[in-house]
């Protein structure tokens, strides 16, 4: 058994309904894969980086499981297929990654707009001395 | 006529070695002074990566940012997969 995660970019007008279809359905697709679902996680509406399908917004979610080696290849291009044929009005990017057995399961994202506002890195002023104020310089202290 | 007293040491020269002498050596690379700072490196982690990253949205190098080689490729790395699930800019608007 080998561990995955797919992070799914969805469009802001996503309904409750169509979250818990997508749910369904990828627990399905683990499931004839003789695979387990480890968890799913909504993480909210997020700010973009960069308009994506002219979306200044858009909707994160975690999906974890474990696969069986043999099928993980038919696995993938059946969620390759899922993401862009049947889902393709709401998902707009997908990232799959293995990680480690032994590598814990926590792990750190941004802030989402619902938890509070986001810190814009990119118009942070500099001081005189041209270096960033805050917090990135403690972190060059460590 | 008085004549011109040549300069051994060239002003400039002294300038060049001053600027040599306040050079403190390499960085070292603080992942590998703090083992535990390696599982920050992660593509949904988008804060942290942020700080490898120009003002302009390009990588740093790891001349500024004081990576090793092996931890400059997974900085890299994660920042462009970040990049493609739109957590991070791929330049300033």
């Amino acid at each position: 058994m080998n561990r995955y995660e797919t992070l799914i970019l969805s469009v802001p007008e996503i309904t409750a309904e169509e979250v818990s279809k997508l749910e369904v359905q990828l627990n399905k697709m683990v499931k004839t894969s003789k695979g387990n679902t480890i968890s799913f996680e909504k993480w909210g509406k997020y700010r973009l980086a960069y308009p994506v399908r002219k979306n200044e917004y858009g909707v994160y979610f975690l999906s974890r499981f474990e696969l069986p080696n043999e099928e993980k290849d038919a696995f993938f291009s059946e969620l390759k297929n899922l993401f862009a044929i049947k889902y393709h009005e709401i998902v707009m990017r997908n990232i799959v990654s293995a990680f480690d057995k032994d590598a814990s399961m926590e792990y750190q994202r941004p802030r989402s707009l619902e938890e509070g506002p986001q810190e814009d890195f990119m118009n942070k002023k500099r001081d005189s001395r041209g270096d960033f104020s805050d917090d990135e310089n403690d972190m060059f202290a460590k | 006529m008085a004549r011109k007293i040549k300069l051994k040491v060239s002003p400039r020269l002294l300038k060049k070695k001053s600027r040599k002498s306040t050079f403190s050596g390499r960085k070292s690379c603080r992942f590998v002074l703090n083992p535990e700072m390696v599982k920050l490196i992660d593509y949904k982690n988008a804060d942290f990566l942020k700080n490898f990253l120009t003002e302009r949205g390009k990588i740093l190098p790891s001349r500024i940012s004081g990576n090793c080689a092996l931890y400059q490729r997974l900085v890299a790395r994660e920042i462009k997969k970040a990049r493609v699930m739109a957590l991070l800019r791929y330049t300033a608007e």
